[in-house]
């Protein structure tokens, strides 16, 4: 009863899910999926994860694919929002606790996310971020409900501390019965297969992407009389902006053309602010403070060497937006970041001032004897190791694999809980999910399935806004994803 | 693509991202986790080190039980205050004549303290707490005694789990507050002025100033220091035995718990430690930063 197959009754008769024979399931190639991608992060809220599920999401509409996304409310912005190309968006009236993560009781968002995964015919739930308790409880739900999960981590996460024994061991419930997860680097795989105790084949490494068309580089921005660093990051700890501290006047004083850009906001600015005060640097070292998206890349064009102290980074693409912008990139050699661009693009350091330093040095004489190579040519190395379309790809594959994969029905769930998450939390767990199944049911039967309304597609195989749209929607396909990055919100 | 689809043997996997590469996604090479380090600069505990390190633990343990007899006796009046008072001079100008010893040890001649300065000292602190004595007998007249009692045990239990056992030279400023604070409590229970000036003068004796020739001691000479411990242990649980002999036995139940059951456990379930690190580990930043900024 909680399992339902009602993916197949909207969507391509090839996609027949049928449960006994997985295999063939994969091999077809067309198959459409509804997809409900859910975190807590998404916009207004501006970052890393929130660009990822937008751009995710348009290159998947653009394959054919329904998508919607599913989030809590942001103020004043609650219900439905309509993106670009149809981009449906639920913000969910959830209650906030801390950084814009909702509270979780593993059961309250139930009725909210039933509703709207029924509604939307949904058969796949993607979730994003472990930050994310909202993304979390969605993957619960959804395989009480009986549909396909992925999950995607975008950070890594320690050992050492009690906070990361606690938080893996979440993960580790929430993710021994999800059916594919995806990571966006060999690091951060490494780093959720331990933490989660996963089969490592079970785990995807998709990375991240820019859009090459909004990071050109112009030289043209440039002021030929000085050297230029710019810094785009969030102010702090973790973004290493203690060294930076330390950096600035080590190369100032040695350097009198040197000049600091940098961009971003956080608790962190005051180190910055008493350093430029202490050596005087106030006409050399600018802080833009917050940047909107759009202005990233008219910092970054300004500049000649991008900086990026980052003390931990799954991926980092700040780092890849600045190597687009023909900057010569000086980096942090943690986590995933030298898997990210090839050696001759990135220089790469301890993370020590002394050793940054060094680094820096080196790239300013070879600015000086003019060995480097021109922003153009550095941008068409750059522009196509990272799109969104191959990303989509790349995603729809896990997606295909994951459609052909069984639901554990919750005997099963119940045992796979107890043998793989200890005896004590997979037994408070295994409880947590028969009393959520238990909620269901009582769901179910207060408001059957099937006197619930579809709601009307604007994405995907019957979707409508395309069919509307279809003459202005050729004219720009061949700038989609330039398109993609400027959500435009209606309602 | 799923695990199954056959890998190039050819081309050798590599971790980078940028490089289109013949896997699928979710191929594992035999490279996965090659960087993962177990239990790096782990420190492997020898049993009878880290007994001795415990002695340190339970003598002061037998500190505070030293100084509860005492109390006990001064209360019941089978310690007359001049006893202490003697007493506590004589083993205070031994400690110091010992401390001196130790000291010109290692640096002769250059302590950074005059004997003229540690007289002044003494006199400053002895004569304020002799004037103020009476003072503090009447403090706590209009509490009641139990609130009294439970007052100077928990303050002896938060000096005695507040105390920096690892350098106790000079105690810390929290374990020693309360250790007074339970002093002071205590001894404005007994009878008369005097018996408060010598209660006080013994704590001072017990909490501040024997830690510090406690650690000379175990700095300088190691086998002597095993040997005081077990001295001191031994006095504690035998003057506790005259007054309460259950009391006796608990603390030295407590006594073996704390120096041979402990570090037992301890070296045992070092075994079982799996500290994990590898490249996702958030870098730590080990240089002085501050410099930059004052």
């Amino acid at each position: 009863m909680g399992h339902r197959r009602r993916a197949a009754a909207v969507n391509n008769p090839s996609s027949q899910r049928v449960s006994g024979a997985p295999a063939e399931a994969v091999r077809v190639p067309s198959r459409k999926h509804n997809i409900c991608m859910v975190s807590d992060f998404f916009y207004p809220n501006m970052g890393g994860v929130e660009s990822h599920i937008y751009q995710l999401s348009q290159c998947l509409i653009e394959k054919g694919h329904k998508v919607v996304i599913a989030t809590h409310a942001y103020g004043r912005r609650k219900g439905i929002r309509y993106l670009t190309n149809g981009l449906k968006v639920y913000y969910l009236p959830l209650q906030v606790m801390y950084n814009q993560s909702t509270a979780t009781t593993c059961f309250h968002s139930l009725p909210l996310l039933r509703c709207v995964f029924v509604r939307e015919r949904i058969t796949v739930v993607h979730a994003h971020s472990s930050f994310s308790a909202m993304a979390h409880d969605a993957l619960f739900h959804a395989k009480t409900i009986g549909l396909n999960t992925i999950f995607t981590d975008h950070s890594l996460f320690g050992f050492a501390d009690v906070s990361s024994v606690l938080t893996n061991k979440l993960l580790t419930v929430s993710l021994c019965d999800t059916n594919h997860i995806v990571c966006v680097s060999y690091t951060s795989k490494e780093n959720t297969v331990l933490r989660a105790a996963l089969n490592p084949e079970i785990v995807s490494v998709i990375p991240n992407a820019v859009d090459p068309t909004d990071f050109t580089p112009d030289p043209s921005q440039r002021q030929d009389n000085r050297i230029t660093i710019v810094v785009i990051s969030r102010l702090v700890y973790r973004k290493g902006i203690d060294l930076l501290g330390g950096i600035i006047p080590e190369l100032c004083l040695k350097h009198p053309d040197l000049h600091f850009l940098i961009g971003g906001e956080g608790p962190k600015r005051i180190v910055l602010e008493e350093v430029r005060e202490k050596y005087q640097l106030h006409d050399r070292v600018r802080l833009l403070g917050a940047l909107e998206h759009k202005d990233v890349c008219g910092v970054l064009v300004q500049g000649h060497i991008f900086l990026n102290t980052s003390l931990t980074e799954a991926f980092c693409m700040a780092i890849v937006e600045g190597a687009s912008c023909g900057l010569q990139v000086v980096s942090t050699r943690v986590g995933g970041i030298p898997e990210v661009l090839p050696e001759d693009l990135i220089t790469l350091c301890e993370p020590t001032v002394r050793s940054l330093c060094a680094g820096l040095e080196t790239i300013i004489a070879r600015h000086r004897s003019g060995s480097v190579p021109s922003p153009a040519s550095i941008h068409a190395c750059v522009q196509n190791l990272y799109t969104w379309r191959n990303v989509a790809e790349r995603t729809e594959k896990v997606y295909d694999r994951v459609a052909g994969e069984e639901v554990l029905p919750l005997h099963r769930r119940l045992q796979r809980l107890r043998s793989h998450c200890g005896p004590v939390a997979g037994s408070i767990f295994a409880f947590v999910a028969v009393l959520n199944y238990l909620f269901l049911l009582l769901l179910q039967w207060l408001v059957p399935d099937r006197f619930m309304d579809k709601a009307v597609d604007a994405t995907g195989p019957l979707g409508l806004w395309k069919q509307e749209q279809s003459s202005k929607h050729r004219a720009l396909s061949k700038s989609a994803t330039k398109k993609a990055a400027e959500p435009k919100i209606s309602r | 693509m799923g695990p199954d689809s056959a890998p190039d043997p050819a081309v050798p996997w590599r971790k980078v991202l940028w490089e289109r590469q013949p896997f699928p996604d979710n191929y594992v090479d035999q490279r996965f986790l090659e960087e993962l380090r177990r239990n790096e600069g782990i420190r492997q505990y020898r049993y009878w080190s880290v007994v001795k390190e415990a002695g340190f633990v339970g003598q002061q343990l037998s500190c505070v039980a030293i100084f509860i007899t005492l109390w006990l006796y001064m209360e019941q009046g089978r310690l007359s205050p001049e006893t202490l008072l003697w007493t506590s001079l004589v083993c205070a100008l031994l400690g110091y004549g010992l401390y001196q010893a130790l000291t010109s040890q290692v640096e002769p001649g250059c302590g950074p303290r005059t004997r003229l300065a540690d007289l002044q000292s003494a006199t400053i602190f002895l004569s304020f707490t002799f004037g103020f004595s009476p003072v503090l007998k009447t403090l706590t007249e209009s509490v009641s005694t139990d609130t009294v009692y439970a007052m100077s045990a928990m303050m002896l239990l938060a000096h005695l789990v507040s105390f920096p056992y690892a350098q106790p030279s000079p105690p810390g400023s929290l374990s020693l507050n309360a250790a007074l604070f339970a002093s002071v409590c205590l001894a404005s229970r007994l009878p008369g002025a005097l018996h408060t000036f010598a209660m006080l003068s013994c704590a001072l004796l017990v909490f501040a100033l024997w830690p510090c020739l406690l650690q000379r001691l175990r700095e300088n000479a190691p086998c002597q220091f095993a040997g005081v411990c077990l001295g001191v242990c031994i006095v504690g649980v035998g003057g506790l035995g005259f007054q309460s002999p259950g009391g006796a036995v608990l603390l030295a139940l407590a006594l073996m718990s704390v120096t041979l059951l402990c570090p037992l456990l301890l070296v045992r379930l070092q075994r079982h430690k799996d500290n994990i690190q590898g490249p996702w580990d958030e870098a730590e930043i080990h240089e002085d930063l501050s410099r930059f900024l004052h």
